[in-house]
């Protein structure tokens, strides 16, 4: 029996692919699927992902196959080797990958073979199967990225040391991610590791062909990007941790010394970057301090987001803004193993409070959840309503922070009423933006 | 509604089973006896109206839009044969590319648009491939096109394991649209009790057989040059049945939602009827 997503908070796995292939500079995406599929794809991730905008060679302007009745019924192969050999002949790139949408999949298409035709050509041609009913985005982000890990990574014996890959920060559905990248970067360089975040900042398609040399792929997600790191520990015999999303002092703090172990860095180091780091940041988040307690900005957390955000934020809100964590909601499609992980994250907050744990695809499950965690209105004489509250989501939550009086900050997919270009909200400087964010809304009024 | 006057009939059963040959040999006996009949192949390989036509369809459907696209005439796709009879052929993609389903959803489109159903024909014969293996080719039995369905079976066991299958696909579609099954054709094969086996295995499916067809090889000398039974040696006792068929469908009222069987009641009407007690392990053919 099958289910229904009530107001889904990704695209198909082709939008996956296309949002990685757009964060890649110089990449050229050549969509073999039927017409319309491009502009529906960009049209839900640009808007989605705070305006992402179609780049170089994305949006509205995609190479695709637009095939017809008749491709399908005698095979698109023919319509997909002209439609390469016309990218080739107008784009100027440096990659050229297939990516597929479902019907060209569902009647068998070679597109590999395809692509083998052009091997000869001076820029490489591959092809990535990324029928959505395979998976979403994030299938589709995973689907690329191992294909590109296989086909396009030049396998190095001699590993750098402490150079490490970045993996799990999904390009559009991650509406901060060039910001996030960065500043995983800079506090990564701090202790002496040169990380390279792929699609990040100055960083083009020979990050993708050099990380071969890494000595260790980070995985900043209990769900993304794992499947791509398995690749890159088979082919290219680089081992991989999953560290979940840092944001905050604390979390920033056991990540650091996580990864320390990972690459036997000296505690020390760590130690004495942290302090530095620590002073810088507690200097600014000592501004709110006393309005904080002049106006009590304490509130009620409800985060409603995808399994790198919530529990990050989750745990943010409670330990380091003092807050009162209420429900996480975690909105992906998820397996009970990735739950287990996930829920787990949950636990040992500082703060010693911790959040009821929903997994639900559904929009209009929120309030089922506030329901289990707050007893409703019965009339009673005196009744304790849950506020003031405060909803960190997407803007799908908007009607229901509406009903509630509640005001939303929204950072996950779909982010359609903010532009976002270089901030984030990881690491050390992203929960200071964070902090800024969260507390402009609550002052807005002043 | 002329529509309703035309009889769409669609013929189902096991690959190999004699589908082509049948509905042919059947369309000769009907053209015969007056009635204006049209053969629509729908099997890639576009060999369902070879014996009405003296030979293989040059233009498939497929091959015609492929060329020439859409704006073609109905003449295009479109041949005479044997005393009038209209034959179409479906085609399809080569082996191994492409979509053979979508192929014949698009081609009975084609076919509707250019105007092939005319309002003098009385029957429609769609002669389907063997396994109905997708959606697509459980086209001629949606909604608005045949509305009665022959299988061709014969007492050999995998052929009524087809012809079981089938009964399921024809009960989806008989449950929601018009569709019902006509009868059980047995192509004889000569095997023991084939008969009674067939009669038996039709009344489980709540159907009837509609006619059993002895095995004869005037068939494959018709074949090989290229005829219908009917056309090649008109007074053969072969020809006979084939008119005998043409009757029966002619005169059919038995038009049923089959029950199909769960394998292992199917297996117990085999065991019941497809062995002869006295000719116990005696091989011989």
């Amino acid at each position: 029996m099958g289910k229904y997503v009530d107001r889904p908070r990704y695209g198909c796995a082709l939008g996956g692919a296309l949002s990685l292939l757009r964060a890649i500079p110089r990449a050229i995406p050549i969509i073999h699927s039927s017409t319309g599929c491009g502009y529906n794809v960009y049209n839900g991730i640009n808007s989605g992902s705070a305006y992402l905008g179609g780049g170089y060679c994305g949006g509205s302007a995609l190479p695709s196959s637009n095939i017809i009745e008749r491709n399908v019924v005698f095979g698109g192969e023919d319509r997909l080797r002209e439609q390469v050999e016309t990218t080739l002949e107008i784009m100027d790139g440096d990659i050229y990958v297939i990516v597929t949408g479902c019907m060209v999949e569902m009647i068998g298409d070679d597109i590999h073979s395809v692509a083998n035709e052009f091997e000869e050509n001076e820029k490489p041609v591959i092809a990535v199967s990324t029928p959505s009913f395979q998976g979403n985005s994030y299938t589709g982000y995973d689907m690329v990225f191992s294909a590109l890990a296989r086909e396009y990574t030049i396998f190095s014996e001699d590993k750098k040391e402490n150079k490490v890959n970045i993996l799990g920060i999904v390009p559009g559905e991650d509406v901060f991610y060039k910001g996030n990248l960065k500043e995983i970067k800079r506090i990564l360089n701090l202790i002496g590791i040169e990380a390279n975040t792929f699609v990040g900042e100055g960083e083009t398609l020979d990050d993708f062909k050099n990380a071969g040399n890494g000595s260790l792929n980070i995985i900043l997600s209990d769900v993304y990007g794992i499947n791509t790191a398995k690749v890159f520990q088979e082919n290219h015999n680089i081992p991989y941790i999953i560290t979940g999303f840092p944001i905050g002092y604390l979390q920033v703090e056991k990540f650091l010394y996580e990864i320390g172990e990972a690459l036997n860095i000296d505690r020390e180091v760590i130690e004495s970057v942290l302090k530095k780091e620590r002073d810088i940041y507690f200097d600014y988040f000592e501004r709110i301090t006393d309005i904080y307690n002049d106006i009590d900005l304490q509130r009620y957390g409800i985060v409603v987001a995808d399994a790198n955000y919530a529990p990050a934020i989750s745990r943010f809100i409670s330990d380091e803004l003092g807050w009162l964590p209420q429900l996480a909601m975690i909105t992906d499609f998820l397996t009970e193993e990735q739950k287990k992980r996930i829920e787990s994250r949950f636990d040992n907050y500082e703060s010693g409070l911790k959040p009821y744990v929903g997994f639900d695809t559904n929009a209009s499950s929120v309030k089922k959840y506030i329901r289990k965690v707050w007893k409703p209105d019965g009339n009673e004489r005196y009744y304790d309503t849950m506020g003031p509250g405060f909803v960190i989501g997407s803007v799908i939550e908007r009607d229901f922070a509406e009903e509630f009086n509640y005001p939303l900050l929204s950072v996950t997919f779909p982010v359609t009423n903010r532009v976002i270009f270089n901030r984030s909200y990881v690491g050390l400087n992203g929960a200071l933006t964070l902090t800024e964010d969260i507390f402009s809304m609550l002052v807005s009024g002043r | 509604m002329t529509e309703n006057k035309i009889r769409q009939i669609a013929i189902y059963g096991k690959g190999g089973i004699g589908k082509s040959t049948t509905t042919q040999n059947l369309t000769a006996g009907l053209v015969e006896s007056g009635k204006k009949v049209m053969v629509v192949g729908c099997d890639p390989k576009a060999d369902s109206t070879r014996l009405l036509l003296g030979g293989l369809h040059q233009r498939t459907v497929l091959d015609t839009l492929r060329e020439e696209g859409e704006k073609i005439e109905l003449n295009a796709i479109m041949r005479t044969g044997f005393q009038g009879t209209r034959c179409v052929e479906s085609g399809g993609p080569e082996p191994g590319v492409g979509c053979a389903g979508r192929g014949i959803i698009t081609s009975i489109g084609l076919l509707e648009r250019l105007g092939a159903y005319t309002e003098d024909l009385d029957y429609v014969f769609y002669d389907v491939l063997g396994d109905v293996v997708c959606g697509g080719f459980a086209m001629p039995i949606r909604e608005g096109k045949a509305k009665e369905i022959y299988i061709v079976a014969s007492g050999e066991m995998m052929a009524l394991y087809a012809a079981n299958n089938i009964a399921k696909g024809i009960q989806k579609y008989a449950l929601k649209g018009g569709v019902r099954l006509g009868g059980i054709i047995c192509n004889s094969r000569n095997v023991d009790r084939e008969f009674d086996l067939l009669k038996a295995f039709a009344k489980e499916l709540g159907t009837q057989l509609i006619h059993f067809i002895p095995r004869d090889n005037i068939v494959q000398h018709a074949e090989i040059r290229k005829k219908t039974v009917i056309e090649y040696n008109p007074k053969s006792s072969q020809a006979n049945e084939y008119r005998e068929l043409a009757k029966d469908i002619e005169e059919n009222e038995m038009f049923v939602i089959p029950k199909p069987m769960t394998q292992e009641r199917l297996e117990e009407i085999l065991f019941e009827y497809g062995l002869m007690d006295n000719i116990e392990d005696d091989y011989r053919i």
